[in-house]
């Protein structure tokens, strides 16, 4: 057993008659059947003083961590994308347009290849779990193995549900069978989410244990539930579903700026052109909620535990969130470059287009000040030379209110170009648009005038006080989003078109701007992922099982991020692959003007949605 | 095609090593495991003060707080003006020399809580031994002051040398369960319970304990540790949100004696 924890062992040790079978896997049926095969020999009889195993060249925290990401990336796909597909379908549905129909059914294809994708690298992460770190997974199965078995069965459920999905698109077409079609997306995004919650238990049982959790704790006592919804269960939950959205946008606007930029015909180009467009929406879009949902979570750690948090964002990871306000920063820029760029395409956007270099000055402003360092770890000598504890200057930036305000207006500025973008074409017709615009302006000067409010007056209160003004600031935004669109859905209403979109009129780099999209989002993650699993330190579940292993030290940075890297790495390389075979089996169709392109039976009657905005 | 298949690589790898680089470019702070740590009975000053810095830069963990200002107070420079920690540790309580008022608040944080912070430390016993606290100790007191601790200090603090002088400090593994019997009056001290609730009599800021086992069950009564925000003793409604969400970190067992006993008070 772990040797920090010896007085355990004794009690830990399964008696005759009571040997934990905690056979299924907590990945996939894979790694259930590996599992029924090496249950007894890896659980009942782990050698004495074999806590860990070791990994070749990389060592075997490398080998997990990076087996762990590349799994999680291809889950986050897999289950980000039913989200989104199966609105698209209703949009379809409800709005009788069927290209939004096909649109959905593109979105669920590459979702058939990354599931296998997923479910391979789920089993190689539970067979290295088993061999480099057997003790921790023995200790985590007696606790877990109910929620093991279940999870196993729903992903076997969530497959079939699946193929059924994609399968049966062309068969269940019509009047009630489409509704029966639509049910089976309903129960996919179903079977995902628990089966991401269950997941999302075990993880963050080992971040934040039940209070009554301790070295003595025999596992076996602990109960299932309570170790599963544990302080950080359901922030975790609500964080990684909207992330997830986030990063399948991202990665199906990657997709489909590939195919824009392998395009052979105009249609084609028209339609992925769109695609790029909706998914990047759906990623930017989904990501401005992120933040709420990401404060939620910080503000539970430290109801956790206090230094937990202040390890977190004061302590060796303080600068982790300098890079956050980086990447960003980089997501804010390309995604309002996209939208910028693809007013070009749009007759009416014009007149907007003077205002960009404003908005452009806001994000650059506000990504300078969201990156200011302020309370960094620094030595003595560091202190000495920068002439005491905070810069003379830029530590004023670097509060917490001139982060928070700062954050706040990129989400404002963001906002107003979708909304500009949405506007771009459309000419209002109710008669009372003139004060309707007015009133969204008024919105806007207030939500930004109450901002900026709590940003200058958090310097004047205590640090307590000042963190409870981001709520107010992050409340206000909301509110203003809410307002401003619900003015612009009834205000558009029967609107008349200044043009119709030019679909696939975009120069290439904007689509590179997708990629940098993706590429950045995917990075974020990893990064992401680090810190909520570093902040455990040389914990496996913190406080109560220690780390004892060679690399039970969080590693720095530097070294956090080649890791990272080779994790976006792998991952790119095998969509593009996946990408890749999957363009194999499509057959060479005549489209309707009589030209071939390859298109699976999609792209054939493919035309550019003639007003989306 | 081939070009536009070279050129999105080159965007992919490119991203990828402008993050890189910028994550490498920053300052590496690695967060280390508190190493054992064996000094010999006649450790020189030195020696201790390199241990101490280490642990304090390092595995100790220190550096969260400490030295900015903001979450603590500073160690490492200068504190509203009254020097370097090794100055003014000496001032800070009538009686206690700066070795005293430096080891109490590691191992006894709010016991001086320096005003206009939180009680937010914890008992740095839990995570590290006696001979890494006496070093620590001895770095702290080297930043201005003279250094006075000992190897005297870790035979008086338990460490006893072993035949031959050497003494080896504790693993570093925390001590979170019970080692003996539990003395719920000793842990209301320790945890600082008993500055705001009186243990009978009048309190100073919270209820009292005495006779709250005849208002509340047990069950009730770990509840309002383990999240005091819950709900407010009658009379006390203004004072909600003043007992800090932090017992929840306290081992099981002690969290139990405590309840018990308050339990047990009617």
């Amino acid at each position: 057993m772990f040797p920090g924890v010896d007085k355990t062992s004794e009690r830990n040790v399964p008696k005759p008659g009571m040997t934990w079978r905690s056979g299924a896997g907590p990945i996939l049926l894979l790694g259930a059947l590996a599992l029924l095969v090496m249950a007894e020999p890896a659980f009942a009889q782990v050698p004495a003083g074999r806590d860990y195993g070791d990994f070749p060249v990389i060592g075997g925290r490398a080998a997990v961590w990076i087996a762990a990401q590349v799994h999680l990336l291809f889950a986050a796909f897999v289950l980000g994308v039913p989200m989104f597909a199966v609105v698209t379908e209703a949009i379809g549905m409800f709005g009788g347009d069927e290209r939004y129909d096909k649109l959905s059914k593109e979105f669920t294809r590459l979702l058939l290849v990354a599931y296998s994708a997923t479910a391979i690298w789920g089993g190689i992460l539970l067979f290295l779990l088993v061999t480099i770190y057997p003790t921790l997974f023995s200790y985590l199965a007696q606790i877990f193995n109910l929620s093991m078995w279940i999870y196993v069965g729903l992903f076997f459920f969530e497959s079939f549900t699946l193929y059924l999905y994609y399968y049966g698109w062309d068969r269940w077409k019509k009047g009630r069978a489409k509704w029966f079609h639509w049910g089976l997306g309903i129960a996919l995004n179903v079977w995902g989410t628990i089966v991401m919650f269950i997941a999302n238990g075990w993880l963050t049982y080992m971040m934040s244990p039940p209070a009554d959790v301790t070295v003595d704790t025999a596992p076996q006592m602990i109960q299932l539930w309570t170790a599963l919804t544990n302080a950080t269960w359901m922030p975790i939950n609500i964080h990684r579903l909207i992330a997830n959205v986030v990063f399948g946008g991202a990665v199906v606007g990657a997709y489909a700026a590939y195919r824009f930029l392998a395009a052979k015909s105009d249609e084609e180009r028209a339609h992925y052109d769109w695609m790029g467009y909706v998914g990047n929406m759906i990623a930017i879009g989904a990501l401005i909620v992120l933040p709420f949902a990401g404060y939620w979570l910080g503000r539970e750690i430290y109801e956790f535990n206090q230094q937990m948090g202040i390890t977190m964002m004061g302590g060796f990871m303080s600068w982790l969130w300098i890079i956050q306000a980086f990447l960003i920063g980089i997501l804010f820029l390309a995604g309002n470059y996209y939208l910028w760029v693809g007013m070009g395409r749009i007759p009416g956007a014009e007149r907007f287009m003077p205002y960009t270099k404003y908005m452009l000055a806001v994000l650059i402003v506000g990504v300078i000040v969201w990156a200011t360092p302020n309370t960094m770890i620094a030595s003595r000598e560091e202190f000495a030379a920068m002439g005491g504890t905070h810069h003379p200057f830029l530590s004023v930036l670097g509060l917490m209110s001139g982060k928070n305000t700062a954050v706040n207006f990129m989400i404002l500025t963001t906002f107003l170009s979708f909304l500009l973008y949405r506007r771009a074409n459309k000419e209002p017709v109710v008669p009372w648009a003139r004060t309707g615009t007015i009133v969204q302006g008024a919105i806007f000067i207030i939500a930004s005038a109450v901002v900026l409010f709590y940003g200058i007056y958090g310097y004047r209160v205590p640090t307590i006080v000042r963190i409870g003004f981001s709520v107010y600031q992050v409340l206000t935004v909301l509110a203003c989003i809410i307002g401003v669109i619900t003015i612009d859905l009834l205000m558009l209403r029967g609107a008349t078109s200044r043009g119709t979109i030019r679909w696939g009129r975009m120069p290439a780099r904007s689509q590179y701007a997708l990629f940098i999209l993706a590429v950045t989002f995917t990075w974020l993650m990893g990064l992401m992922g680090f810190a909520r699993s570093g902040i455990r330190q040389h914990w496996h579940v913190f406080e109560v099982i220690r780390d004892t292993s060679p690399w039970a030290a969080t590693p720095a940075l530097g070294y956090s991020s080649v890791v990272i890297s080779a994790c976006v790495l792998i991952f790119f390389g095998l969509v593009a692959f996946i990408f890749w075979l999957g363009s194999l089996a499509e057959k060479p169709v005549i489209s309707s003007a009589g030209r071939t392109s390859a298109a699976g039976g999609i792209q054939s009657d493919l035309q550019p949605a003639p007003s989306e905005g | 095609m081939l070009k536009t298949n070279l050129s999105i690589l080159a965007v992919v790898i490119g991203c990828l090593a402008v993050f890189t680089w910028v994550a490498n470019a920053i300052p590496q702070l690695q967060s280390d495991v508190p190493e054992d740590l064996v000094l010999s009975d006649d450790v020189t000053p030195a020696e201790l003060i390199a241990a101490g810095e280490e642990l304090y830069n390092g595995g100790g963990g220190c550096t969260a707080c400490h030295g900015l200002g903001e979450r603590a107070p500073n160690l490492l420079t200068d504190h509203a003006g009254t020097g370097l920690i090794g100055e003014r540790c000496a001032n800070r309580v009538p009686g206690e020399d700066c070795k005293q008022y430096l080891h109490t608040s590691m191992v006894d944080p709010n016991a001086y809580l320096v005003e206009g912070f939180a009680p937010i430390m914890l008992d740095a016993s839990r995570t590290l031994s006696s001979v890494q606290i006496w070093a620590i100790v001895a770095y702290l007191q080297s930043l201005g002051g003279e250094v006075t601790v000992t190897g005297a200090d870790f035979a008086d603090d338990g460490g006893a040398a072993p035949a031959g002088g050497v003494v080896a400090s504790a693993p570093a593994a925390p001590v979170l369960g019970p080692t003996g019997p539990l003395d719920p009056e000793e842990l209301l001290t320790r945890y600082t319970c008993a500055t705001c609730h009186a243990i009978s009599g009048p309190s100073p800021l919270g209820p009292s304990y005495e006779g709250m086992g005849s208002r509340l069950t047990a069950d009730e009564i770990r509840t309002s540790i383990l999240d005091p925000t819950a709900s407010a003793a009658e009379n006390f409604e203004a004072m909600l949100g003043i007992m800090p969400p932090i017992f929840g970190n306290i081992p099981a067992a002690e969290l139990e004696a405590i309840v018990q006993f308050i339990a047990s008070q009617r």
